[in-house]
């Protein structure tokens, strides 16, 4: 029940949060598809869908990373001001977001790579890493929405 | 977990779902927009577009079914302002999506045909990814789709 009276500050943060998570979900299952559409093509269509993938990957994805993640900061400094103790729930996002962060421009790099040339065999790593992500932000929101134990 | 904790994830999956789906088709739209775009790429992307119509139907229907159970759960009113314009606005949304949906498919038969034909870029073909029609009802679909977490978030007059 804590959704239905948040103070009213926190509105636009979490707007902000849950627009640039969407975004960045959405995003992030594009990569994939189009990663794993690469890995069936002749050679000249897989190396622009793959180039698609790295241009969405630099120009959608990592945007919307920095909204989810600069809206989840400003709420949580809202929520849980100073050294107050977080909950298990908001552990989860952090840890989703911040090796998320890692992953996601390991995925960027192994992206650009592997659009620069015909048969590299970084190719497949992509849409894997893109789909672990997208299962991992699928945990985060599932802590982030039940905040299962409070 | 509760009963409400439940139907609150529920509902923001199928939030994720919606909103997701509309960026899945929105961003490999946008990527079919293009002078030199030969026929069987239009045809590879809208293809691709497929698999984020599932996506958006589960969202709709979650969305939509977890959203009322939830107002009933945390005894909001069903006529609620808030509720209302939320609900009228699925619809909106709901409509535009599907207008867009079977124009896409449309264009992505006609993409498959003008690929099997030679696959040499074609103005038609262009003219109807750049449809207004196709281009509004997407665009707006996806405004809606915004116009109600904003509505979800902020509940005005609640």
């Amino acid at each position: 029940m804590v959704a239905l009276i948040r103070p009213e500050s926190w509105n636009l943060p979490l707007f902000l949060h849950v627009l640039g998570a969407t975004l960045t979900f959405g995003a992030t299952a594009t990569v994939a598809l189009l990663g794993f559409a690469g890995l069936r093509r002749e050679p000249e269509r897989a190396l622009w869908l793959r180039r698609l993938a790295f241009r969405i990957g630099l120009l959608v994805l990592v945007p919307s990373f920095i909204l989810m993640r600069a809206a989840a900061q400003w709420i949580a400094n809202k929520e849980y001001p100073g050294n107050a103790k977080t909950p298990g729930w908001l552990d989860v996002g952090f840890i989703v977001t911040e090796p998320g962060a890692i992953l996601v421009i390991v995925m960027l790099i192994l992206a650009w790579l592997s659009a620069r040339r015909v048969g590299s065999r970084l190719t497949a790593a992509v849409p894997w890493l893109a789909s672990l992500y997208v299962i991992a932000l699928g945990i985060a929101w599932f802590a982030m929405s039940a905040k299962p134990g409070g | 977990m509760n009963l409400y904790q439940w139907l609150l994830f529920l509902h923001i999956s199928g939030a994720f779902f919606l909103i997701g789906g509309i960026v899945v088709a929105g961003i490999l739209h946008f990527s079919a927009i293009g002078k030199q775009r030969r026929p069987s790429e239009i045809a590879t992307l809208y293809a691709l577009v497929r698999f984020a119509v599932p996506l958006i139907y589960l969202g709709l229907l979650f969305t939509f079914a977890f959203g009322l159970w939830l107002v009933h759960e945390a005894q909001f009113g069903y006529g609620d302002g808030w509720v209302v314009t939320a609900i009228i606005l699925w619809v909106i949304g709901s409509a535009l999506g599907s207008i867009g949906d079977k124009s896409q498919r449309e264009t992505r038969l006609v993409a498959e045909r003008l690929a099997a034909e030679g696959d040499a870029p074609s103005p038609d073909l262009r003219a109807r990814v750049l449809s207004p029609l196709v281009l509004a009802s997407t665009y707006a679909s996806g405004l809606v789709a915004l116009a109600v977490l904003g509505i979800m978030i902020w509940k005005p007059g609640a």
